[in-house]
């Protein structure tokens, strides 16, 4: 069977003309996706039921089991966390707010260890963003900033930017252009008209001379900022004032180096300069497929996009105190529920250390590096293969995930709703 | 009246307290407050021995003073508008939120959020201070808008970001961005930082160390004296058409 037109759950572009060749319960061929979304749906060696950790060994135990464990876990903490939610369906999000606020717990997801920055950064200054197609139709100039997107969403540049059609643009391989910065020569910045090499940590410098030079102070410029020259910075300042219409694309080059946050403001506030002078738009280069729905979800229901704190019984949003690596490290929580997300790959040595001493329900399909610190692991359908539900794009269009084959095991909304239902009935006097 | 709040051994680890109710003025009323560990609600005499020696009929006259392990106690001192707090030892984020009046010294370091939006009276921190000492929330516009806020050992990162008004005095080196968006009052810095006032809009940063990753968009104006040293002042952020001063002793580029 093949199935046409499915939806790629890896990254934030969430390519929707994926077609994919079924036989039985498995995934025989991939068209059109990339090697990353290739590899996702032709999928590896899933755990075949829930698991609990008994002395040094695993015991396979049941769905029930299992749910009525990580119940009972996260009732009787005082400062529970709930964390990851990017891998998985805005239905599931859903549950997991939910959750947090029946039992006064902190739910965070993997924004703030990605584009947490970038949200911080949007609060103070604001967002002027569009959709890809936009961008895919006018823009004849991109920008991308600390982001690498032949490696990490490869087909942002054939769908959109560098070898995409445009509807308003005669010619646009040759009409668009592509500025890369960058700490180092990517293979992005290969295929760039213009390359920025900076200084690591210089972002912020060169950004505020940019917009000096914008508004017409180039005199006050140092002749080099951060080892790019002042002559290069006002090519690229005239580059942007010429275009008709640009687009920045930035990624974790510019959220997670120093100043964090106020690269990102600095970097909106270069946008909102340049469009005194012409259309020019920032967006994030988002990471999983529905990080973006994870920040959604939690903003239409708790007012708040990350790092929401319940303990109180209402919500309290303090990125660096309510965050999942800031109550990790500082040894805040007492257990912690993991949703679709690795932290154990990720996180820092400190924040495993006390992972390694609270009890944790990890819910993946997967053995992965977090598994080595649960105490129970519960498998789950994959949203986009064997399980559908909602996804934001990068751009915050939401596209319905498809299920391409079928399986047995429940998706993460079902064994969450299971959970949750164990919860109330427990809460109730 | 002094109140004696001393920590009682944790049993539950580093789940952190939030103490908003521990300000001078709750005190006139008895010592039947309530605290929070976790999602728990806990009685003050859960968590602290509370001792309570002679009498107080206004905030002015009461002395709160907290040891023990009270670092991981949260929001001591929020809205607290006169009277005085000892922290014998550290204390946990947030402590003299949103303040008017009275004063909190603090002997050993202070956590996060120090001063977050205060309006008035002072802070006194003799140890190190945490990031954003002195600032204000997440996307607002103002922070800290009165008052003093000094401290003798070193500061975090994002200090006085968004100073608004008040004073502000590191004695020791401060961290990346101080004094960012600042938009008024004045920020004193006795030792070395990076990146200070970026994106200033207004007020007075003063360095008198070294400015290391200096933002290139402050037009240097030249030499000037200010209390007893020569200092090099700057106008800025022009990125920001801001009309703010920042004086450094000596400066360095990230060229």
């Amino acid at each position: 069977m093949i199935v046409k037109d499915a939806v790629c759950p890896f990254c934030g572009c969430l390519c929707d003309d994926i077609e994919v060749e079924v036989e039985g319960d498995r995934v025989v061929a991939v068209t059109n996706a990339c090697e990353l979304g290739t590899t996702k749906f032709m999928g590896e060696k899933r755990l075949k039921n829930p698991i609990q950790r008994v002395g040094d060994e695993w015991k396979d135990i049941t769905y029930d089991e299992a749910i009525r464990y990580a119940a009972d876990m996260l009732l009787s903490a005082e400062r529970p966390l709930l964390y990851g939610w990017s891998g998985t369906h805005g239905e599931a999000q859903c549950v997991g707010v939910h959750m947090a606020e029946l039992i006064h717990g902190v739910i965070d997801n993997t924004s703030s260890v990605c584009h947490g920055p970038s949200i911080l950064a949007i609060q103070e200054v604001g967002h002027p963003g569009c959709t890809l197609g936009v961008v895919k139709n006018r823009a004849d100039l991109v920008i991308y900033w600390g982001s690498n997107p032949i490696d990490a969403h490869p087909r942002h540049l054939s769908r959109y930017t560098r070898y995409a059609e445009g509807f308003f643009l005669d010619n646009a391989f040759r009409d668009r252009k592509v500025i890369v910065v960058d700490v180092r020569k990517t293979e992005t910045a290969n295929i760039a008209d213009e390359f920025v090499q900076v200084r690591p940590g210089g972002d912020y410098a060169i950004l505020s001379a940019l917009r000096a030079i914008v508004q017409g102070k180039t005199e006050t410029i140092p002749r080099t900022v951060a080892g790019v020259t002042r002559e290069q910075l006002i090519r690229v300042a005239n580059l942007c004032k010429s275009a008709k219409f640009g687009a920045v694309y930035f990624g974790l080059g510019l959220t997670m180096t120093p100043g964090k946050y106020k690269n990102i403001r600095n970097a909106i506030e270069l946008v909102s300069e340049l469009n005194r002078h012409t259309k020019f738009t920032i967006s994030a280069m988002r990471g999983h497929y529905n990080v973006y729905g994870s920040n959604e979800v939690n903003t239409w229901m708790t007012g708040y996009p990350f790092g929401i704190d319940f303990s109180r019984g209402i919500a309290f949003y303090n990125p660096g105190e309510t965050t999942a690596v800031d109550i990790l490290a500082r040894k805040e929580c007492d257990a912690a529920l993991i949703v679709g997300s690795d932290p154990a790959a990720h996180f820092p040595r400190r924040c495993l250390e006390h992972l390694a001493e609270i009890p944790i329900v990890q819910l993946d399909p997967y053995p992965n590096a977090t598994t080595a610190f649960c105490n129970v692991q519960i498998p789950v359908a994959v949203t986009g293969i064997d399980a559908e539900g909602t996804a934001y794009r990068m751009d915050g269009v939401p596209i319905r995930t498809r299920r391409v084959l079928w399986s047995d095991y429940l998706s993460d909304e079902e064994v969450l709703s299971r959970m949750y239902a164990l919860m109330q009935e427990a809460q109730q006097p | 009246m002094k109140v004696t709040l001393a920590m009682k051994p944790a049993a539950k680890g580093f789940i952190p307290i939030e103490a908003e109710s521990i300000v001078p003025k709750n005190f006139l009323s008895g010592t039947d407050l309530l605290v929070w560990r976790g999602n728990r609600e806990l009685r003050l005499d859960e968590v602290f021995s509370v001792s309570v020696e002679g009498e107080a009929d206004r905030a002015e006259g009461v002395e709160v003073v907290l040891s023990g392990e009270t670092f991981r106690l949260k929001r001591v001192g929020e809205y607290m508008d006169g009277g005085k707090i000892t922290v014998l030892g550290d204390i946990g984020m947030h402590c003299g939120n949103f303040m008017t009046a009275g004063t909190i010294e603090i002997h050993g370091n202070a956590d996060g959020w120090l001063g977050r939006e205060m309006a008035g009276g002072a802070i006194v921190c003799r140890g190190d201070v945490a990031d954003y000492c002195a600032s204000g929330y997440r996307g607002g516009r103002k922070g800290m808008k009165g008052g003093t806020v000094e401290v003798f050992g070193r500061a975090g990162d994002f200090l006085a970001e968004n100073l608004a008004d008040g004073t502000v005095i590191v004695h020791g080196d401060a961290g990346d961005m101080p004094g960012a968006e600042m938009r008024g009052g004045t920020l004193i810095v006795h030792g070395d930082c990076s990146r200070p006032a970026a994106n200033m809009k207004g007020g007075s940063c003063y360095v008198y160390g070294t400015a290391r990753e200096m933002i290139p968009t402050f037009k240097k104006i030249g030499p000037v004296q200010h209390d007893g040293r020569t200092l090099i002042q700057f106008a800025g952020d022009l990125a920001n058409r801001g009309k703010g001063n920042l004086f450094v002793k000596n400066y360095e580029y990230l060229d």
